[in-house]
């Protein structure tokens, strides 16, 4: 049955290659909308290559310190997961800029919202059918190749071996979470570095062009025009999609790892695992993620040849519960017949041979709900939103000071809804269950991430449309579509919240079976001491880590928007004819100045993420980690969730106020509106997503180091 | 060639220039450094009539830089121009935005508008900045100010009728920009007393400088200019003619 994960796997691949070189077949449109978009992917291109370079030679540091400190297969599969991650953020990347203007090329052909969304969704869906592939792909690779080929799998070598140092691990556990360490570096760097330059770009073009200048959203007399537009195919579809590969994998690895310790730790304390059972508890994530993937390939099938209607929100909720529903059925099927004839009962699936399955299906239905309570504290539909509006006639003040109430409030809910998803998928099928609810979550991601990239795709070709100066009515559409984006993307990221919530208790549930090591001899109790001194220091510091990662970004975001808009107000200053429309802006110093400020602001939190459990724990030694882990997780997650809220209603509150609302456009609300917006950017879009990985990096760095730092640190020795 | 300007708002001032008044307007709200980045109206004048006015110095004066640039801008006069330019001589009005799109509106008869709702407010732009309600329709109004029966009057007037909201739903109010910001109990009181048969109050100031909150979305039914010789409409375009013919300018004056 394995044989279905390399299927899907290709079979995502290839139709992603058919949707791509479908895209490119289509008309760019005149002569004036290619030679913008033509800018836009120079932009974008530039900045790819400069970032890839700096991670390649990064990438090379890490692979080579795994190969000597660890093993040349976790170095093997640790670069095979960054080249994974590269490609599909890559290809994201540039279906996205062959997309933006064909798609405002049928928009302005057709007149017609519905088949504009649809070839806005073709572009979408080539980068959440390589999420998909890609790490499947990824995945399949280290299991048959390791895991089958080198025998890694094999019950006898699901135990510690020493290499030359005197470190021991399993080794198969270290060789995925090798592959999910690649994948979340490069999401790091993606994130971090694409969110650096489209906040950047964004303010800079919004805080001098529109409102010193007066100047409209995507007004080709913006010089930062276009770097805002490269921003959004490298922040918003190249960053995200290495987020969500990072997540997807990060989900799967934490069961594999996880049924690969249970294994050990039963089988030390006597219980009864037969051999079949364990090969299936490994292969069953890779198993559930393939039928999972063959779903969404049935959901945005389902999107792409039917005649879809004027309602692009409704159209898109179809397509996602459509892969939803799929993947619901098939995986529950695949269930029964996987576990059928297995003696459960060691493993904890207490409500019988579904119990996975269940805890998937709560992983979805937590995911869905964090997503509406999302939407309902960001959506200008609802009460805190329009608060927030309110808020702004009083001054730019109170419209920060009720944001921050909405983002601070909007916490616990999520959290609630996370915390007894997590009771019940323990109560199903204990930690297993637990990594099963977080891979349910993400079952079905080519379809949210198909979704989430039509969004900035749809964006682009509104700015293309404006700077081209097609008609009205084709920005009117573009803007539709790109609004449905907004909403969408707002439950995508509680996916990605709740599923990096999930998939770092797994991890940590690892984490504490790697530091109990060969010395487990008698099975392991799974408990953090926090009464030990170093655990709650750790805890502390762990706790303050995300605030001091946010503000790192922040200030990032910050210098580089300071820089552009000082180069914005300097070529306005020089040359009056850009205003009066004689002159053409200077755009490629605007993209240089975005993208070498986030090229030189990206590599201090990236590195911070990788160094600090590294660095803490060959100090202080693994208890300390540990205390570390459980701080980081719970400050993070509730920092993404206020960050992520805060942000999406700040800027739907000034939505609100352009739809009508307390005077409108011009009004001292606007104003104060926009300030709120502007500060929220960073927050939603470089800070919030970050911290997902922010977790999830320094889990897997700790559970593969955990073997080294626990036998030298610098405490032991005294 | 020489264009003659009659800028109305946000001064008073008659000027000779070489650009045409597209070019004009752009140069006035962007390039010229005495006021960049700020909205202007002004009509366009036929010179020449019987006035005050040096027109031969604007002749001799409003010529083209020896770099071959044209002039862009030559003061006439700054004070009382709208008072001593004949009807006859105005020609379109422009609606300048902060970053130098021009919308032109064409002169027209006036009539009564369509949607009256036996009152209005009027936000005056020239020679005087006050915002006032009234229940005069535009050309009550407009020969109300400039009558000799009151205290309060000048010989000529430009102003605009400005959209009226719902001033118990601010949330609903539209897209009205920062007019209604301040004062709204205030300006139920003004409103209730002209509205009031009671009190009989043809107008009631709202404010007596309400300049810098004026922006072109809400403009209603136009802009007027009235002086003894009658009053002129500069219609504002419907909503849909602004999005099917000045799209950008739409943009610029935060109308879409």
């Amino acid at each position: 049955m394995t044989g279905l994960i390399i299927v899907a796997a290709l079979a995502a691949l290839i139709f992603a290659a058919i949707n791509f070189y479908g895209m490119k077949r289509r008309d760019a449109g005149t002569e004036k909308m290619q030679e913008i978009a033509a800018s836009i992917e120079e932009g974008a291109d530039a900045f790819i290559k400069h970032e890839y370079k700096i991670i390649a030679v990064v990438a090379a540091g890490i692979a080579i310190l795994l190969a000597i400190v660890v093993s040349w297969y976790s170095a093997a599969s640790f670069i095979l997961g960054a080249f994974m991650s590269a490609s599909a953020g890559w290809i994201g990347m540039k279906i996205a800029t062959i997309s933006n203007v064909r798609v405002a090329n049928e928009a302005r052909n057709t007149r017609d919202i519905g088949k504009t969304l649809k070839v806005a969704f073709q572009g979408g869906s080539v980068m959440g059918l390589c999420v998909g592939g890609f790490a499947l792909l990824g995945l399949y690779i280290i299991y048959m190749v390791f895991g089958k080929g080198l025998g890694q799998l094999k019950p006898e070598n699901l135990s510690f071996h020493k290499n030359w140092l005197g470190i021991s691990d399993i080794p198969f556990t270290m060789t995925v979470s090798s592959y999910a360490l690649g994948c979340s570096v490069i999401a790091m760097f993606n994130r971090v570095g694409g969110g650096i330059f489209t906040k950047a770009a964004d303010m800079g073009a919004d805080l001098v062009g529109k409102t010193e200048a007066g100047i409209p959203e995507d007004d080709p007399r913006n010089p930062a025009t276009i770097a805002d537009n490269v921003g959004d195919n490298v922040g918003d579809v190249a960053g995200l999609g290495s987020d969500l590969l990072e997540s997807y994998v990060g989900s799967l690895i934490s069961a594999i790892v996880l049924a690969a310790y249970t294994f050990f730790s039963a089988r030390n304390t006597g219980s009864a695992i037969s051999e079949s059972l364990v090969s299936k508890l490994v292969s069953y994530p890779l198993v559930f993620a393939a039928m999972g993937l063959f779903s969404s390939i049935l959901g945005v099938l389902y999107l792409q040849l039917k005649k879809v209607s004027k309602n692009p929100h409704k159209e898109l909720n179809r397509a996602t519960f459509a892969g939803a529903g799929f993947t619901l059925i098939s995986t529950g099927i695949l269930t029964w017949f996987y576990f059928s004839g297995e003696q459960i009962a060691p493993i904890s699936f207490n409500i019988g041979t579904l119990s996975p399955w269940v805890c998937a299906v709560l992983g979805i239905v937590s995911g869905i709900l964090i997503g509406q309570m999302a939407e309902r504290y960001t959506s200008y539909d609802f009460k805190p939103t329009q608060g927030i509006a309110a808020a702004s006639r009083e001054g730019a003040a109170l419209t920060i000071t009720q944001g921050m109430a909405v983002g601070l409030t909007s916490v616990i809910a999520p959290v609630i809804t996370l915390g007894i998803c997590i009771i019940a998928a323990h109560a199903a099928a204990g930690l297993y269950g637990v990594a099963m609810a977080a891979i349910g979550m993400l079952s079905f991601v080519t379809v949210t991430v198909s979704v989430d990239t039509y969004g900035p795709i749809a964006d682009n070709a509104g700015g293309i449309s404006e700077m081209a100066k097609l008609d009205p009515e084709v920005r009117e559409i573009t803007d539709e579509l790109d609004a449905v984006g907004n909403t969408t993307a707002a439950i995508g990221k509680g996916f990605a919240i709740g599923s990096a919530a999930l998939a770092a208790l797994s991890l940590f549930a690892s984490y504490l079976y790697a530091q109990a090591g060969e010395d487990s001899a008698g099975g392991i109790d799974l408990i953090l001491n926090m009464v030990n001194t170093m655990t709650l220091v750790g805890a502390l510091a762990g706790a303050a880590l995300p605030y001091l990662f946010s503000g790192i970004l922040i200030e990032a975001v910050a210098n580089a928007a300071r820089k552009m808009v000082q180069e914005v107000r300097r070529q306005f200053a020089s040359d009056p004819g850009i205003i009066t429309g004689e002159s053409k802006p200077d755009y490629k110093t605007c993209i240089s100045i975005s993208s070498a400020g986030a090229l030189a602001e990206m590599k201090i939190p990236a590195l911070l993420s990788v160094a600090t459990p590294l660095v803490s724990g060959f100090i202080f030694g693994s208890e300390f980690v540990g205390g570390l882990l459980i701080g980081t997780t719970l400050s993070a997650i509730m920092l993404a969730l206020y960050t992520a809220n805060a942000g999406g209603a700040w800027d739907n509150a000034k939505k609100y106020i352009e739809h009508g609302h307390y005077g409108g456009k011009g009004s001292d609300a606007h104003k104060a509106a926009v300030i709120g917006d502007t500060v929220g950017d960073p927050l939603k879009d470089t800070v919030g997503p970050s911290l997902d990985i922010l977790i999830k990096i320094m889990a897997v760095v700790s559970l593969i180091s955990v073997s080294i730092f626990s036998k030298y640190n610098l405490f032991s020795l005294f | 060639m020489i264009y003659y300007y009659l800028t109305v708002f946000p001064m008073e001032a008659l000027i000779a220039s070489e650009l045409d008044p597209k070019a004009f307007g752009s140069y006035m709200a962007t390039g010229s450094r005495k006021g960049s980045a700020e909205q202007l109206i002004f009509i366009e004048i036929e010179g020449g009539f019987e006035s005050s006015f040096d027109w031969d110095f604007a002749e001799k004066n409003c010529v083209s830089h020896s770099s071959g640039e044209p002039k862009h801008s030559l003061y006439l006069s700054i004070y009382r121009v709208l008072e001593n330019t004949p009807h006859s001589a105005m020609k379109s009005m422009f609606l300048v935005t902060k970053d130098g799109r021009t919308l032109q509106m064409y002169k027209n008869t006036c009539k009564v508008p369509g949607n009256w709702k036996g009152y209005a407010m009027y936000q005056e732009l020239c020679p005087v900045l006050p915002l006032v309600v009234s229940s005069l329709n535009p050309q009550q109004f407009g020969e109300y100010i400039i009558s000799d029966n009151d205290k309060v009057t000048v010989p000529a007037i430009v102003f605009a009728d400005v959209k009226l909201i719902n001033l118990d739903d601010f949330e609903n109010s539209g897209n009205v920009g920062s007019m209604y910001d301040r004062n709204l109990a205030h300006m139920k009181d003004c409103v209730d007393s002209v509205k009031s048969e009671k009190k009989k109050k043809l107008t009631k100031t709202v404010d007596r400088s309400f300049s810098s909150s004026f922006s072109y979305q809400i403009i209603d039914t136009g802009v007027y200019a009235a002086s003894s010789e009658g009053i002129i409409l500069y219609a504002m375009p419907t909503r849909e003619e602004l999005k099917q013919n000045h799209y950008d300018w739409g943009r610029s004056a935060n109308i879409f």
